[in-house]
């Protein structure tokens, strides 16, 4: 076990350097909800999800549907590490006119994504369509979705919550990226959300928490999200927006952005030295 | 409706689509507590396992949809049309027509066919709405027949499609040999004098208006167009160079819709004058189909005042572009 999470963690300190550093290629985007999730993807993708860059279409694959579409970066890192295309090709192309990596993840661009995303909101519900189509086909596929803490002030994700319980979706993994803050400011002050477990199993949901930059404790989280009980599962996962890179950190002022040359430097240094002490 | 034998629209939907389900197992059917409206509770008693009610969540129901349609299924999710075309706007624009899913959405009781549920439920902007989405194809049937082609048809082709459905259609108002294509739209009589273009609810009435205005020698040519989108633009010109003059009639506001898609088509190919005949920047009424119909002006008698109005004015058109030849 300490060795798959030594592995991990490595992957996770490079997406997330490579992440930082292909955002400011780009001339800036959304660093703080990209860096809070890179522990998460690398758990799902480098462990848990069923997938293939030789065949990203494989009907046996799980399912992955990034509801907060906006961390597009993150997850475009993570899928070229994993193999599915070559990170130059990322570095070339993420938000350039007519590219294959626009911010918000586009299924049009790429066969790795499943569902384009962006307006917030939407992905539970889509996830839950993927899940019912699973489920009558009694296909054991999983179905995991990342939602951003801020999403859940939209209505639709409660109504997909109930449609889950309903059709009971013990097929669908939920992770929510829970870093406290949105764009206006810390979630507690533009909409509190708590107590957010409480809200989900009173949905029908049953509710997983994990330290969502622990590689052991976001895979103990879905080891025990994945036993069946006719549930739909959600792990709540603390996170911290822009994790890793000191000056963004819990900052809602870098849910979008673009950093200077000074806190470049500043960034890569604190990514690397994450990197190297791995 | 006196005069005017409808039928309601939900038997046919409902038994086309536990058809369609029989024979494909990829058919899904959608709800969002309106299968009393839509008339699919047959399908749902036969294959529960792929009928989803989701409850009054039309936003979640059009999601949903996308997502069964990511998984290779053929979705027909149903709610009244304004829910479909309004309220799940994004839904229908992120799930359906940016993501290029195969989601067969369906918008039922539309436009003035909602009734006595007044104008906070009546719809007149579906059409406005669903043609300006990429990808998105837009069909009108215009009775029961072409309802159930239009559902088959729509089942084996690929893309994200809304149908505009009315609470009632006549029966049969075609002759045998129409057949509904995708993109094909229906011509009925040659006459010259004007063209008058309908689909879904007014095709009917402008029949009618048709051989009404026959009877005072006034020979239109009815362009029945079931596709607003793909729109038949060949046809819709042809009409426009031969007959010189356009009168739509549509269940639906005058902007936007039947007759914008005309507008736009014919100024920039064949510039014929025009008119619109539909709900002009007003809100639906409560009171039965019939009265507002009535009401609207989307009736035989207004469409007859119409014709003559429009033919005077092509013929003012026409002499003065004779008067301005001659001084020019």
């Amino acid at each position: 076990m300490v060795n798959i999470e030594g592995r991990l963690r490595k992957i996770a300190d490079e997406i997330r350097l490579e992440t930082f550093k292909v955002i400011t290629e780009a001339g800036g985007g959304h660093f703080g909800g990209s860096l809070s999730i890179v522990e998460i993807l690398t758990v799902l993708y480098f462990l848990k999800m069923k997938v293939d860059p030789s065949r990203p279409g494989d009907e046996s694959r799980d399912m992955f549907v990034l509801s907060k579409g906006h961390g597009g970066p993150a997850l475009y890192t993570t899928l070229a590490k994993r193999g599915f295309f070559s990170y130059n090709e990322l570095y070339d192309g993420l938000d350039k006119p007519l590219s294959r990596f626009p911010k918000h993840v586009d299924r049009n661009m790429l066969e790795s994504i499943e569902l384009s995303t962006g307006p917030l909101g939407q992905g539970l519900s889509m996830a839950c369509g993927i899940a019912i189509s699973l489920k009558q086909q009694k296909k054991v596929n999983m179905v995991y979705v990342v939602l951003s803490d801020g999403e859940l002030d939209s209505g639709q994700v409660w109504e997909a919550a109930m449609s889950a319980a309903k059709y009971k979706l013990d097929n669908i993994i939920a992770i929510v990226d829970r870093n406290n803050s949105q764009i206006d400011g810390p979630v507690e002050e533009v909409m509190p959300t708590d107590p957010l477990d409480k809200k989900w199993e009173a949905f029908g949901w049953e509710v997983f928490k994990a330290d969502g930059h622990s590689i052991g404790s976001i895979i103990a989280a879905i080891d025990s999200a994945k036993i069946k009980n006719s549930q739909p599962k959600i792990i709540i996962a603390n996170t911290v927006k822009g994790f890793g890179v000191s000056f963004m950190e819990n900052s809602s002022e870098w849910h979008s952005g673009k950093v200077d040359e000074e806190q470049y430097k500043l960034g890569l240094k604190e990514l690397q030295r994450r990197l190297n002490t791995c | 409706m006196s005069g005017f034998n409808l039928i309601q629209t939900k038997e046919a939907y409902g038994e086309t689509l536990l058809e369609l389900g029989t024979s494909n197992p990829d058919i899904f059917v959608v709800e969002a507590d309106l299968m009393k409206a839509s008339g699919s509770k047959q399908f749902m008693l036969k294959f529960p396992d792929r009928h989803i009610n989701v409850g009054v969540a039309e936003q979640n129901l059009v999601s949903i949809a996308a997502g069964l349609a990511v998984m290779g299924r053929i979705p027909f999710a149903c709610t009244m049309s304004n829910f479909l075309s309004q309220r799940a706007c994004d839904q229908v624009f992120l799930g359906a027509a940016y993501n290029a899913l195969n989601v067969k959405l369906v918008g039922c009781y539309s436009g003035l066919s909602q009734g006595k549920n007044g104008g906070t439920h009546i719809s007149l902007m579906d059409f406005a709405i669903m043609r300006i989405l990429p990808k998105m194809k837009v069909i009108a049937p215009s009775d029961i027949r072409e309802l159930k082609e239009v559902l088959v048809t729509v089942s084996k082709d690929t893309g994200p499609t809304y149908i505009h459905l009315p609470r009632s259609l006549p029966e049969n108002i075609f002759d045998s040999s129409y057949i509904f294509k995708i993109n094909n739209a229906y011509v009925r009589g040659d006459g010259a004098d004007l063209t008058i273009i309908c689909n879904g609810l007014t095709t009917f009435i402008a029949f009618r208006a048709q051989e009404a205005l026959e009877k005072e020698n006034i020979n239109a040519r009815v362009l029945h167009i079931p596709t607003i989108k793909p729109a038949d633009r060949k046809l819709i010109i042809r009409c426009a160079i031969e007959t010189g003059a356009i009168l739509t009639v549509e269940n639906h506001s005058t902007c936007g819709g039947l007759g914008g898609l005309i507008s736009e088509i014919v100024t920039e190919e064949f510039p014929v004058p025009v008119f619109r005949i539909g709900i002009n920047n007003q809100f639906g009424l409560t009171a039965d189909l019939e009265f507002q119909l009535q009401y609207f002006g989307i009736s035989i008698e207004n469409i007859q005042a119409k014709a003559r109005e429009l033919i005077n004015f092509k013929n003012k058109i026409g002499q003065r572009r004779k008067e301005l030849k001659y001084y020019g």
